[in-house]
């Protein structure tokens, strides 16, 4: 079974993943994989507790390397596989696998909500006459942002280009829809407006045990310019986003290559263009002490608030 | 709707707290009599294994970090009407218990400060110099007991323009308390002298910024410079579920007489005065807050605030969410 991801029954899940994706392209990593694990439990067909014990990990493993180890999804994963332990004692396979894909079909339900719930929290610290920095494209804070408008607030945002997939113009461009003055501003020239800012939001790849942040390249560094500014920095994350990591530095995530701006020799004719997408890095990691507060679903919390709720739900 | 008094709306959510754990609790016990251990104890509960979604039975337990609190009533009105669906069995039980845990509360309340000043033999040892700020009856109790023991010497900064200061010295000069009085402007000067500095304050807030004294933020600016710990004397009271989102959104102008008196008619039509009340000193100039429990670090702050105001976290949201 290791190298056939079909599982007998010809359930393809990294296939189902990508089509979920493509189908509604509001939705997040860690929602479309456990929704692609309810798919497949519900395919499955294993007479044992112990069958059923391998299946999902392997699936687990198997959307961990279609995606190179993406840490929202992986988080996700990790919530579902919680869950399955958590089910699995003293159950036969059958009445495990139906109060999985209920709890799974509950929890796609309900991830919707999640992002609402952060707006709330969230949007009351935006307030009249404030400008905002913000990194890169987050469906969250564009929520967030959104339900401020709703509020009749009246702000103005910058947003961040973020090289190099330039993410910052869809954000952008969202923004001007909803009638919102915004800017954008090259990655470089966040220490150049920094002064002007009242406060930075930033949205979460991860949030890991010690209260720090993963989150798209380009993001700590606008946390230190924050720090050193003495400017708010605010992260927003789901709960479901909550990982089991503790890095002590950019390079113990679990996404690093050691290939990544690795000083390769290059050719006299090298395409630099094409160099630079393919060497430099997607994601960095926050210290927490340079995050302010975390917007989540479960309320306001100080980074320090992060490592009880992953106790309280990873050690029941 | 903000609430401008903190204080009140601490209580009133206290109550809450207190009322929505005690159904909690009720309902469990007469539910087919299964008790279970992470609903029925006190200041537990919360997140994932809250009143919405925690195992009863072979139900299914709620799935991800908290997604049981989706199902949390959003509103004061919805809490109470949801509890009134179901509490007409358990409301003649649920009533006394209630009672009896909120005359708990209020002799907690009374006895605040005589717990806080418990403390104090921890944090102030022989002949040290001691600074405060204003008039504060905490901090005078747990200075009296300190000095019960121990002989200390207190410098208290004036707080112009109410000479609050003043006053507070009057209260501690006794036997074994050394105290001096100085002018705000001088705080910066001796800070290099002063062992320790003892805060009260008005509220806490919940990401462990005070709102305390006028004065209060220049005092602990200058012990953070000096390197010199800063220890604030609050009831658990004080500790309030409200984040500010902006440095003076508790704070209150009081009449600017006192600054510039009315007497002096051109001068007053030619400036602005201001007399703020309060001061918004931030978490990161917070060494220690103590409360009747003992000393805790402001990051401990939101471990504190989950166990006496987790029922009532939504009503805390629904009203700053203008």
């Amino acid at each position: 079974m290791a190298g056939n991801s079909t599982f007998g029954t010809g359930f393809n899940v990294v296939q189902h993943y990508n089509a979920v994706l493509q189908q509604d392209p509001s939705i997040s990593a860690p929602v479309a994989a456990v929704s692609s694990l309810v798919r497949l439990v519900e395919q499955q067909r294993a007479t044992t507790m112990l069958e059923l014990m391998k299946i999902v990990p392997e699936a687990c493993s198997q959307l961990k390397r279609a995606t190179h180890d993406s840490i929202s999804l992986s988080a996700g994963c990790d919530v579902f596989l919680q869950q399955m332990a958590r089910l699995s004692q003293g159950q036969s396979a059958e009445e495990c696998s139906r109060a999985l894909i209920q709890a799974g079909s509950e929890f796609v339900q309900g991830a919707g909500r999640c992002r609402d719930r952060v707006a709330e929290f969230g949007s009351a610290f935006v307030r009249d006459d404030h400008t905002i920095l913000v990194h890169s494209y987050s469906r969250v804070i564009m929520g967030l942002l959104r339900r401020a408008v709703k509020q009749n607030k009246r702000f103005r945002v910058y947003v961040t280009e973020s090289r190099p997939d330039q993410s910052g113009l869809k954000a952008a461009e969202e923004l001007q829809a909803l009638g919102v003055p915004c800017e954008v501003v090259l990655d470089a020239a966040v220490g150049y407006i920094m002064e002007k800012v009242d406060l930075v939001l930033a949205g979460a790849e991860g949030v890991v045990e010690s209260g720090g942040l993963i989150n798209k390249i380009g993001t700590y560094q606008l946390a230190i310019v924050a720090k050193a500014a003495k400017k708010p920095f605010y992260a927003l994350a789901e709960s479901f986003k909550f990982v089991r990591l503790y890095p002590l530095s950019q390079y113990d995530l679990p996404t690093h290559r050691s290939d990544l701006l690795a000083f390769k020799d290059s050719k006299p004719t090298e395409d630099w263009h094409a160099r630079l997408a393919a060497t430099n890095p997607m994601l960095d990691y926050t210290p927490p002490e340079l995050i302010t507060l975390l917007f989540t679903d479960l309320g306001v919390m100080t980074p320090s608030g992060v490592s009880d709720e992953l106790i309280k739900f990873y050690l029941d | 709707m903000l609430p401008q008094e903190l204080l009140i709306f601490n209580v009133v959510c206290r109550v809450l707290h207190i009322v929505n754990e005690d159904y909690s609790s009720v309902e469990v016990v007469s539910e087919g009599g299964t008790s279970n251990k992470k609903k029925g104890h006190a200041g537990g509960g919360g997140g994932g294994g809250g009143a919405g979604g925690a195992m009863k039975g072979n139900e299914t337990p709620a799935m991800g970090l908290g997604q049981a609190g989706a199902g949390q009533p959003r509103n004061l009105g919805e809490q109470v009407a949801r509890s009134m669906d179901r509490a007409a069995l358990n409301a003649f039980h649920l009533k006394s218990l209630v009672i009896q845990e909120i005359n708990d509360y209020m002799v907690e309340l009374e006895k605040t400060e005589e717990e806080i000043a418990d403390n104090a033999r921890e944090h102030i040892h022989s002949n040290e110099i001691i600074l405060t700020c204003g008039r504060s009856a905490t901090v005078e109790q747990f200075l009296k007991h300190a000095a019960s023991k121990v002989r200390i010497h207190v410098i208290v900064a004036e707080c112009a323009p109410a000479y609050d200061g003043h006053e507070q010295a009057r209260a501690l000069a006794g036997p074994n308390i050394d105290v001096v009085v100085v002018a705000d402007a001088a705080v910066f000067a001796i800070m290099s002298r002063v062992n320790k500095v003892i805060l009260g304050a008005h509220a806490v807030l919940a990401n462990g910024g005070l709102v305390a004294a006028s004065g209060s933020h220049t005092i602990a600016a200058a012990a953070r410079h000096h390197s010199t710990q800063v220890v604030v004397c609050a009831g658990l009271y004080k500790y309030s579920p409200m984040f500010p989102f902006d440095d003076d959104r508790f704070n209150t102008l009081v009449s600017p007489d006192a600054v510039l008196a009315y007497g002096n008619g051109d001068l007053v039509d030619a400036v602005d005065v201001c007399n703020p009340r309060y001061d918004y000193v931030p978490p990161e100039l917070v060494d220690i807050l103590v409360d009747h429990t003992g000393g805790h670090l402001p990051s401990y702050l939101y471990r504190l605030l989950q166990e006496n105001y987790n029922y009532a976290k939504d009503l805390a949201w629904s009203m700053q969410d203008e």
